[in-house]
């Protein structure tokens, strides 16, 4: 079997790499603008571009491409499927092959747990696992590629600095904290508290009440953190996704019927920046 | 300009409950989030170039999520019945009947909330080699010229390309419109094309069980001070502070 890796993000190119070490293939090939050495040949690429990486790929003819699942991740994953008229899963958080490819993944918002079966050749971008690439010895080799039909003319980092993925603490604000200048009292309970602020998609991508990099949510980020704080959120699935795998979670809501509360562990009917004010002031003392 | 749209007929993700080992899925339908925004794009983007606004859906041909979608300002839906389709074998049914149409532009919403596979936009790309432009957040088409900004979440790519393509909005382009009395009237006129489609998929779902996080649901209710004392005294006990 020929398994190919492929992830613009450095962290989901070593989960995609460790699943793929697991099924000890007979050819592994990682592409990756980084000098990775999880997999027997390396082609590194220094610009991106969709086309390029699809055609290089696709050139390959991989039985098994595995991919992250950050956007661009899934676009190439998607159109490489598209290309080879192949089977495509996304956001695996299991893979196991045995004449066929049995994957489990994520459903319904992440209310859901799925388990599919493909023919190969297949596509799967990976979501979650415990794995650890191991370090192997890698043939290394630079490529150009391909120039394709989407030119890119500008790119603006969102990064913030907050790294929410590893983050223990995280204070998620929603519409609720009612304004831009409010979530100054977020920060201050994160300060306190030891913690790092994200927020809703709405928050985020839209009104930009927080960086966008900060996106909590089933297309965003999903945090594990042993503390979860949801601020004014109301609990949309898409967000719930993102947040499923907190130890514990307190939401702060006016409306003690939130959706929010089938998933919380403890909610406090109340006004989210009293709420940060009070918590503040206690954890300060 | 030749518009196509691709929305899909979901479960309300907000209704989608667990119960013991099964989820139970048998809740109103309804337009799939950003589907709805990929809707309002086309019918934008025909109100400012003119032409016509055809809607596809494949799968689930509710009737009143349909209305909707017509009611909305599509000039006509193509709703393709099917069984088991998967990636493949949506994107496949798509393209089958659009191929005729001549699109300038096709316009899908970046991720839906049963499957969220977010991967029939590129696979359709591909089987029409068309450009591919995904998770659009603003768009703008001078003459055959688009330039999109694309939310990448750690980063804001701009982007420039040609008609016709493709590509998949989120819910910041825009927001979607709400019918008027006379529209919603109006919509039962509009043309609705039923097919159906069946392929053998690559992909087949074995099964589908609940993810349940069993959480402890406490309300706190009480003046703020007394709420804030009781909650960390919990959160000590439970080791997180």
């Amino acid at each position: 079997m020929k398994v190919v890796v492929f992830s613009e993000s450095p962290p989901h190119y070593k989960m995609a790499s460790a699943i793929a070490q697991s099924l000890n293939p007979d050819e592994l090939i990682g592409i990756s603008p980084q000098p990775f050495k999880f997999t027997t040949q390396l082609y590194v690429y220094e610009k991106p571009d969709e086309d390029g990486l699809v055609d290089f790929i696709s050139n390959l003819h991989p039985d098994l491409l595995l991919t992250g699942s950050v956007r661009r991740d899934r676009v190439i994953a998607s159109r490489v499927a598209g290309r080879l008229k192949a089977g495509y899963i996304p956001d695996a958080v299991n893979l196991k092959f045995d004449n066929k490819l049995t994957v489990n993944r994520t459903s319904y918002s992440g209310i859901g747990i799925s388990q599919l079966e493909s023919s190969l050749p297949a596509v799967v971008t990976i979501a979650g696992t415990q794995l650890q690439p191991k370090e192997i010895e890698s043939k290394m080799e630079k490529i150009q590629l391909n120039q394709g039909r989407i030119k890119i003319v500008n790119v603006k980092p969102t990064t913030s600095g907050a790294n929410l993925a590893t983050a223990q603490i995280v204070i998620g604000v929603g519409r609720g904290i009612g304004s831009k200048e409010n979530v100054k009292y977020a920060e201050e309970l994160a300060n306190a508290i030891g913690g790092v602020v994200g927020g809703s998609r709405p928050v985020a991508a839209e009104l930009n009440w927080v960086s966008e990099d900060r996106q909590i949510g089933l297309s965003g980020l999903r945090i594990r953190p042993k503390l979860y704080i949801a601020l004014g959120i109301s609990g949309q699935p898409q967000h719930i996704a993102g947040i499923r795998d907190s130890k514990i979670i307190v939401a702060v809501n006016k409306d003690k019927n939130a959706p929010i509360i089938d998933n919380a562990d403890y909610m406090i009917v109340g006004d989210a920046v009293e709420f940060c004010k009070v918590m503040t002031g206690k954890l300060k003392k | 300009m030749n518009i196509v749209v691709g929305f899909k007929i979901v479960p309300d993700d907000t209704l989608v409950r667990a119960s013991g080992e099964k989820l139970l899925l048998d809740v109103p339908l309804k337009i799939s989030t950003y589907d709805k925004n990929a809707i309002e794009e086309g019918i934008e983007l025909k109100e400012k170039f003119g032409g016509k606004v055809v809607g596809i859906t494949v799968g689930n041909n509710d009737k009143k999520s349909i209305r909707e979608a017509l009611s909305m300002g599509i000039d006509e839906v193509i709703s393709v019945s099917s069984r088991n389709l998967d990636v493949y074998g949506t994107a496949m049914a798509i393209v089958e009947n659009i191929k005729n149409l001549n699109p300038d532009i096709i316009i899908f919403g970046e991720q839906t909330v049963d499957s969220g596979t977010s991967g029939v936009p590129g696979y359709v790309s591909e089987l029409l080699n068309l450009p591919y432009i995904s998770n659009v957040k603003s768009l703008k088409i001078e003459g055959k010229k688009v330039i999109a900004d694309r939310g990448m979440v750690s980063y804001v790519e701009t982007v420039e390309s040609e008609l016709p393509l493709i590509i998949s909005v989120g819910g910041e382009i825009n927001t979607p419109r709400i019918p008027t009395v006379r529209q919603i009237m109006e919509s039962s006129k509009k043309p609705v094309k039923e097919v159906t489609f069946e392929l053998e998929p690559k992909v087949k779902v074995i099964e589908t069980k609940p993810l349940v996080v069993n959480r402890k649901k406490i309300i706190i209710e009480a003046n703020m001070n007394e709420a804030v004392d009781k909650l960390l005294e919990k959160l000590k006990e439970d080791g997180v502070l």
